[in-house]
C-alpha cells in the first residue's frame, strides 16, 4: 500500500512538471499549428541557465525566472524568424515537423557543446519532509505541485478574464476573424509565444530539479510525455493539457508499481499512439 | 436598430480592382461605390466573384491593380487590422463567429478597439437588438443555431459602430421567413442609421427590396447597375442574371 | 592514409548510401514520410545477428537473445532483407489514415522510440540495452578480424559495393517505369491519383516493403562488419541523420541520396577525423557541433534549396506519334470556326473529320488513332466498322443513342444533420454533354463527389452502365470508365505535361510492381502506344510546345487543359467535371467547350457542373437544376430560362 501511495505522490509531481510544461507546448500549436517539437531542447536550455547561475551562487529559484526570461525570448525568436517564414512559404505540415526537428538538434547539442555531456545537479536543499496518510514529500516537492497549481490558476485567469487571454482564445479559433475585429494578431501570436515560452522555461527547471541530476539529452523522453498528454486532451486545449497532464502523470508513476519500473514510459507511449489513431481531436477538443 | 447611433457613415470607393488567390485573377477591372446611408447591393451567380471583391476590400485578397478608399483614405493592400480601425466592419460568409468563445466574449472581441468602460454599455445596446442573443450570453458560439450564429456575427460588427459595412451573404443557410427580416430589419437599419453598407447576396429578390443600388457580377466583371427599379423592369436583368450575353455596364440608365 | 581506413569507409559508405537509396525511394519518390524508418535497419540488423549467432548459451551465455541458429552466409543477409521487408508491413496501415501530416510523423517518431525503449528493457528479446556482439562474420564463422593481409576486409567492401550497386539498379529499374510514374504521381497528389484508378494502398505497401527490405539489408550487412548492434544504435536521432542525408542530397534522385550519404553520414564522420583535437577542449564539444551543423544543414537546405543539391530529374519523353499517323489526327478546329460564323445552332452535329484507323483495337481510343502501334495494347477486338466502341465487356453490341449511362437513383448525403444532398434522382444519356446547376449550396459538388466515388452516399444509388456501383471506390470507378476531374489544381506538379497524361491511362503493363521489374523490353509498347495518344491529344489542344514542361509551371487555363487532356487518357466512357472553366478565360472557356461537344458527338458522355450559365446555353443539352439538395428541372437552358422555379431558385438563392 505505501508504495502504491508512495506512487501517486510522485505521479502528482510529475504531472505537476507535466502540466506546466504540457500547457505552454499546447498554446504554441493553438495560435500557429505548429508541432514544436524543439520544445524539449527549450526547456532543458532553461534548466541550464538556472544551473549556470546556481554554479555562481544564486539560489536555483532566483534562476528560474531567469530561465522563464530566457526561454520566453528563445520562443519568440523561433516563431519569428523560423517557423512564421516557413509557415508564409506555405510548408507542408510534414516540412514543419522536419524543420522543428531540426531546431531541435540545433538548440539541444547547442546546449551540449557548452555545457558539456556530463550530467549536472543543482546545489540547493530539499526542504523538510512532509508525511500524512502514508504519503511522503519533500518541501521542494510540494513546491512544485504549488507552481503547477499557481501555474494553471494563472492560465485560466489570463485565458478567461483578460482582454489579452480572450484574444488569444480568439486568434487561435479563427486569425482571420481576429484580424477583422482590429486584433494585431501578429503581436498576439508573439505574446502567446512569450508566454508559453516562458512556461517551458519554469517547466525546464523544475523538470531539472525533479530529475535530480540532468543533461542536455534528459528531455528526449520527457517530449513524449508532452505530446502524450497534450494529444491526450486534445491539441490546442489548454485545459485539455492539464487533464492529459494528470492522466498521464499518474499513470506512468502508478504502472510503476505493477511493471518494471523501466517500462514505466510505455503507457505513455502507446496512450498518445492510440489517441492519435482513434481520436487526434483528443478527449476535450474539437480543433483538428 | 436603435435609432440612438449615429454613426459617421464612410464612402466607400473601389476602382478597378483587379484580384485573385495566385495565378489567374478571379475578378477583373471592377469598379464600386456606396454612400452613407445607402444599402448598396452586389449580387450574380455563384463563382462571378462575389465574395472575393469583398475579401479584397477588407485586406485578405490581394488587390493588384486597384484602388480601395474609405471614407477618403486609401486602404489598398492594408491588413485586416488595419482596414477595422479605418471604421471598416467585416462579416464573413463562414467562420463567422469564434466557436469555442461564448456570445459574450465573442462581443467583446468585436469591441476590442473600444475603451474599456464602454464595452459593457456596447454590449448591452446591441443585446437589445438582437434580444435572442441576451438569454445566451454564456453559451458557446459554435453551440448556436445557424440563425443564431448570423446574429452574433452581425452583433460583433456591431460593437464598434463601423461607418461601412460589408456583408458576405449573410442570409445564407437561414429560412426565408428570417432571411428577409435580417434584410429588411437589421441590414436596413444599419443604413438609416447612416452607415454605408455593401452586401453580397445570393438571394437577388429579397436584397433588391432593400437596395438602393445594385450591382450585378457574373465572370468575374460587372455586367449591369443600377437601382431596382430599373433593373426589375430591364429584361436584360434576368438574362445576365442568367447567364445571357453581358451588355457593357451603364447602358441602364440612372 | 591506411588500407584498413579505406575499407572501413568504403563499408560505411555503402552501407549508408543503401539505407539512404531506400528511404529516398519511400520519402523522395513515392512520398511516404516514413520517421520510422531507422526500425527497418534495426530489425535487419537484428535479424542478421540472431541468424549468425550461435545459441545464447554459447561464448559464455552472457548474452541472452532469441534464436541463434549460427546460419551461415548469405543467409543471415537475407534474412535481413525479409525482417525489414516484414516489419514494414504492419506501417502500411498507418500510411492509409488521412492523418496530418506532422501527427502522423511524430506517430512514427514516437513509434521509433518506443520500440527502441522496449528492446532496450527486455533483455531476454535481444539482450537489451548492451545489444548483441561477438556476431560472426559472412564465411568466416570467426568473430575476429586479422590485421594482415586484408584481402578478406577487401573482398567484404567490394561485395557491399556491389550489392549496393545491385540495390541502385534494382531501384531505378522501379523508378524509371510507369509504376515509378505512378509513385511520383501518388507523391504529387495522391486524392487525384486515386481519382485516375491508381490502387494507393498497394502502392504504399509495396514502397514500405521495398524500403524496409533494403534498410533490412543494409542493417545486415552493418552488424556483421561491425560485428555488434545495440539500441544506441539506432536512436531517432538516426532518422534524422537519414533524411537529412536524403534532403540534402536530393530528394526523389537516387544518385543524390549516394550524395547525401556520402555528405551527411559519411561526411561528418571523415570531418572530425581532420579537426585538431586538443585537450582544452571539452570531449564532446565535437560531436555536439556535429549535431548543431546537421540541423542547420537541415534548416538551411529547406529555405534555401528544398530540392537538394541533386534535384529531382527532369524526365523527357520525345513527343510525336509514329510516321504516318499524322492525317489521322482530329482537325477539330475547322468545325468550331464553321459554328460561330451560324451562331448556336448546337442541333447541328459538328462537320468533324473522322480518321479512317480510328477503330485499331477497338479499344475505343476515339481521338486519336496513331494506333499505329505494331502492338496493340491487349483488349476485346472489336473490329473495323464499329465506332467509338467503349471496352465495356461486351463487343458487339451497339448502344442506342440515349441508353443510360449513369443514373442517380435517390441519393442523398447527410453530414452533421444537414442534408446537402437531397434524394436526388436523374439519368445521363449516351453521348450528351449534361450540365448541372443551381446557386450556391445545391449540392452540386456534392453530387458529383458521390458519383465519382469520391464521397460515400448516405443513402441511394449510384447505377453505371446498370451496374449499381454505390459502394465501389473511386480509383476502381476510374477503372470501369467513370472518371472525374477536380476543381482545384490538381495536376501532377513535379511531374512534365507529357508524365501527366501519360500516367493516367488505364492499361500500362508496366505500371505494377512486378511490371515494372520486367524493364522497358515488357512494357515499352504500351508506353509508345500511351505517348502516342498524348501526343495527338497535346497536338489537338495546341499544347504540344509545353509537354515537356513541369505541369506545375503553366498557366491557369492550360493547367486546365491539361487536366482535362488527362482524364481523357483515362479512356473514360463518361467524364465527371468539376466547374473546368472555373477562372478561365472567356475565349479558352469557349474553346474548352467545342472540345467537349465534339467529344461527346464521338460518343463520350460528359456531366459538367458550372456555373457560368452562359456555357451551359452554348454547350449544354440537357440541363438539370439543383437548388437547396434536390433536383429543380431539367431541360435547355432556353426552357429552363422560361420556367419560374428555376428563375427563382436563382434569384432567391
Amino acid at each position: 500500500m505505501t508504495l502504491f501511495l508512495a506512487s501517486i505522490g510522485f505521479g502528482l509531481v510529475t504531472a505537476s512538471v507535466l502540466a506546466i510544461a504540457s500547457v505552454g507546448f499546447t498554446l504554441q500549436f493553438g495560435v500557429t499549428d505548429v508541432l514544436n517539437l524543439a520544445y524539449g531542447a527549450i526547456m532543458i536550455l532553461g534548466a541550464f541557465v538556472a544551473y549556470l547561475l546556481n554554479e555562481n551562487g544564486i539560489s536555483v529559484w532566483f534562476g528560474l525566472l531567469a530561465a522563464m526570461a530566457a526561454c520566453s525570448v528563445v520562443s519568440v525568436l523561433l516563431n519569428g524568424v523560423v517557423y512564421t517564414p516557413f509557415q508564409r512559404r506555405g510548408a507542408s505540415p510534414t516540412t514543419m515537423v522536419i524543420v522543428s526537428l531540426g531546431m531541435t538538434l540545433i538548440i539541444e547539442f547547442g546546449v551540449e557543446a557548452v555545457a558539456g555531456g556530463v550530467p549536472v545537479s543543482y546545489t540547493m536543499g530539499n526542504g523538510p519532509t512532509f508525511t500524512a496518510g502514508g504519503l511522503t514529500l519533500t518541501g521542494v516537492q510540494l513546491v512544485i505541485m504549488a507552481l503547477a497549481v499557481a501555474t494553471m490558476a494563472g492560465v485560466h485567469v489570463l485565458l478567461r478574464y483578460t482582454k489579452l487571454g480572450k484574444a488569444m482564445r480568439a486568434t487561435a479559433a479563427n486569425r482571420n476573424l481576429a484580424r477583422n475585429c482590429g486584433i494585431r494578431t501578429g503581436r498576439v501570436i508573439a505574446a502567446t509565444w512569450a508566454l508559453s515560452g516562458a512556461l517551458c522555461g519554469l517547466a525546464g527547471t523544475v523538470f531539472a530539479i525533479d530529475a535530480g541530476s540532468f543533461d542536455a539529452t534528459s528531455t528526449d523522453v520527457f517530449l513524449v510525455l508532452i505530446l502524450a498528454a497534450v494529444f491526450l486532451g486534445g491539441p490546442g486545449q489548454p485545459y485539455g493539457a492539464m487533464l492529459g497532464a494528470l492522466v498521464i502523470g499518474l499513470a506512468t508513476e502508478v504502472s510503476a508499481v505493477f511493471i518494471p519500473a523501466d517500462y514505466k514510459y510505455v503507457i505513455a507511449f502507446v496512450a498518445l499512439l492510440v489517441m492519435l489513431g482513434v481520436r487526434p481531436t483528443g478527449l476535450l477538443g474539437e480543433r483538428v | 436598430m436603435s435609432a440612438d447611433v449615429t454613426l459617421q457613415g464612410l464612402p466607400l470607393r473601389a476602382e478597378g480592382i483587379t484580384a485573385g488567390y495566385g495565378g489567374d485573377p478571379v475578378i477583373r477591372g471592377i469598379t464600386v461605390r456606396a454612400d452613407p446611408g445607402q444599402v448598396v447591393s452586389l449580387v450574380g451567380p455563384n463563382g462571378s466573384g462575389k465574395s472575393t471583391l469583398l475579401k479584397s476590400l477588407v485586406g485578405i485578397v490581394r488587390v493588384s491593380p486597384g484602388t480601395v478608399t474609405v471614407g477618403g483614405n486609401q486602404v489598398t493592400n492594408m491588413a485586416p487590422e488595419e482596414i477595422a480601425r479605418a471604421g471598416v466592419g467585416y462579416v464573413p460568409q463562414v467562420d463567422d463567429v469564434f466557436g469555442p468563445l461564448t456570445v459574450r466574449e465573442n462581443l467583446e472581441m468585436g469591441g476590442y478597439l473600444l475603451p474599456r468602460g464602454e464595452v459593457a454599455g456596447r454590449i448591452d445596446k446591441v443585446l437589445t437588438v438582437f434580444p435572442r442573443l441576451a438569454g445566451m450570453a454564456g453559451r458557446s458560439a459554435g453551440k448556436l443555431s445557424g440563425g443564431e450564429r448570423k446574429m452574433l456575427a452581425m452583433g460583433r460588427v456591431l460593437m464598434l459602430d463601423p461607418g461601412l459595412f460589408l456583408l458576405d451573404e449573410p442570409t445564407a443557410n437561414l429560412a426565408p421567413a428570417i432571411a428577409v427580416a435580417l434584410l429588411e430589419e437589421h441590414v436596413r437599419g444599419l443604413a438609416a442609421s447612416g452607415a454605408a453598407v455593401l452586401i453580397v447576396e445570393q438571394r437577388a429578390k429579397a436584397v433588391l427590396a432593400i437596395s438602393d443600388h445594385t450591382y450585378v457580377l457574373g465572370g468575374g466583371e460587372v455586367r449591369m447597375e443600377g437601382t431596382p427599379a430599373e433593373l426589375s423592369a430591364s429584361p436584360e436583368f434576368i438574362e445576365s442574371f442568367l447567364g445571357g450575353r453581358p451588355r457593357p455596364v451603364g447602358s441602364a440608365e440612372g | 592514409m591506411n588500407s584498413f581506413y579505406v575499407i572501413n569507409l568504403l563499408v560505411y559508405a555503402a552501407v549508408d548510401a543503401m539505407a539512404c537509396l531506400g528511404l529516398n525511394q519511400q520519402f523522395g519518390v513515392a512520398g511516404v514520410t516514413n520517421f520510422g524508418f531507422i526500425i527497418f535497419q534495426a530489425a535487419g540488423g537484428y535479424a542478421a545477428a540472431i541468424l549468425a549467432l550461435p545459441a545464447d548459451s554459447a561464448n559464455g551465455g552472457f548474452q541472452s537473445y532469441i534464436g541463434g541458429w549460427g546460419l551461415p552466409f548469405p543467409l543471415p543477409w537475407l534474412g535481413a532483407a525479409v525482417a525489414g521487408g516484414l516489419v514494414a508491413l504492419p506501417f502500411a496501415f498507418l500510411f492509409g489514415r488521412r492523418l496530418r501530416g506532422d501527427f502522423a510523423a511524430v506517430g512514427l517518431l514516437v513509434t521509433a522510440v518506443l520500440l527502441n525503449l522496449l528492446v532496450t528493457n527486455y533483455r531476454p528479446f535481444l539482450n537489451g540495452d548492451a545489444g548483441l556482439s561477438l556476431i560472426p562474420t559472412p564465411l568466416r564463422g570467426q568473430n575476429m578480424f586479422s590485421t594482415e593481409p586484408l584481402s578478406y576486409e577487401w573482398g567484404f567492401a567490394i561485395g557491399t559495393i556491389i550489392l549496393t550497386v545491385c540495390v541502385f539498379a534494382f531501384l531505378r529499374r522501379l523508378t524509371e517505369s510507369p509504376y515509378g510514374r505512378s509513385l511520383r504521381a501518388m507523391r504529387d497528389n495522391d486524392v487525384v491519383a486515386d481519382s485516375l484508378g491508381k490502387n494507393l494502398l498497394s502502392m504504399r505497401t509495396a514502397m514500405l516493403v521495398t524500403g524496409g527490405a533494403v534498410a533490412g539489408l543494409s542493417g545486415g550487412i552493418l552488424v556483421t562488419y561491425i560485428t555488434t548492434w545495440s539500441p544506441a544504435a539506432w536512436g531517432y536521432a538516426e532518422t534524422v541523420v537519414l533524411f537529412a542525408a536524403v534532403i540534402i542530397g536530393g530528394a526523389g534522385n537516387q544518385w543524390g541520396a549516394i550524395l547525401g550519404a556520402a555528405l551527411v553520414p559519411v561526411g561528418f564522420e571523415e570531418v572530425t577525423r581532420y579537426i585538431p583535437t586538443s585537450n582544452n577542449l571539452p570531449p564532446n564539444l565535437i560531436p555536439s557541433l556535429e549535431w548543431v551543423a546537421i540541423g542547420v544543414l537541415i534548416i538551411g537546405f529547406l529555405w534555401f534549396r528544398p530540392q537538394g543539391v541533386l534535384p529531382e530529374r527532369k524526365r523527357v519523353i520525345a513527343v510525336g506519334a509514329p510516321a504516318g499517323a499524322r492525317d489521322t489526327r482530329w482537325r477539330a478546329w475547322a468545325a468550331p470556326a464553321a459554328r460561330r460564323a451560324t451562331g448556336w445552332q448546337r442541333d447541328a452535329t459538328p462537320p468533324l473529320s473522322v480518321p479512317e484507323t480510328r477503330e485499331v483495337g477497338g479499344d475505343g481510343k476515339r481521338q486519336n488513332a496513331s494506333g499505329a502501334s505494331p502492338q496493340p495494347v491487349p483488349q476485346p477486338t472489336a473490329g473495323e466498322g464499329e465506332r467509338a466502341r467503349w471496352d465495356s465487356g461486351s463487343p458487339g453490341s451497339a448502344e442506342p443513342a440515349d441508353a443510360v449511362v449513369l443514373e442517380a437513383a435517390g441519393l442523398s448525403r447527410e453530414f452533421g444533420g444537414v442534408r446537402a444532398v437531397n434524394d436526388v434522382s436523374f439519368v445521363v444519356r449516351q453521348g450528351t454533354l449534361t450540365g448541372l446547376i443551381g446557386p450556391n449550396g445545391a449540392g452540386k459538388s456534392t453530387l458529383l463527389a458521390m458519383l465519382a466515388g469520391t464521397l460515400p452516399a448516405s443513402a441511394g444509388k449510384v447505377l453505371y452502365l446498370g451496374d449499381d456501383v454505390t459502394s465501389l471506390a473511386a480509383f476502381r470507378r476510374a477503372r470501369i470508365g467513370l472518371v472525374r476531374t477536380f476543381q482545384l489544381a490538381s495536376e501532377f506538379k513535379r511531374l512534365t505535361v507529357m508524365e501527366n497524361l501519360v500516367s493516367s491511362v488505364q492499361r500500362n503493363r508496366g505500371d505494377s510492381f512486378f511490371g515494372a521489374m520486367g524493364g522497358r523490353r515488357y512494357w515499352g509498347a504500351d508506353e509508345r502506344a500511351a505517348v502516342a495518344r498524348a501526343s495527338a491529344l497535346l497536338e489537338r489542344f495546341g499544347l504540344t510546345d509545353y509537354a515537356n514542361n513541369y505541369a506545375g509551371d503553366l498557366s491557369g487555363g492550360q493547367r486546365r487543359l491539361v487536366e482535362i487532356m488527362r482524364a481523357l487518357m483515362a479512356q473514360p466512357r463518361m467524364l465527371l467535371l468539376d466547374e473546368p472553366m472555373a477562372g478561365v478565360h472567356p475565349r479558352l472557356a469557349r474553346r474548352i467547350g467545342n472540345e467537349l461537344v465534339a467529344l461527346c458527338a464521338e460518343g463520350m458522355t460528359i456531366l459538367m457542373v458550372e456555373h457560368e450559365l452562359a456555357i451551359m446555353d452554348e454547350f449544354c443539352d440537357p440541363v438539370v437544376v439543383m437548388a437547396e439538395g434536390a433536383v429543380l428541372a431539367e431541360g435547355t437552358m432556353q426552357q429552363l430560362r422560361g420556367r419560374q422555379e428555376v428563375v427563382e431558385a436563382y434569384l432567391v438563392g
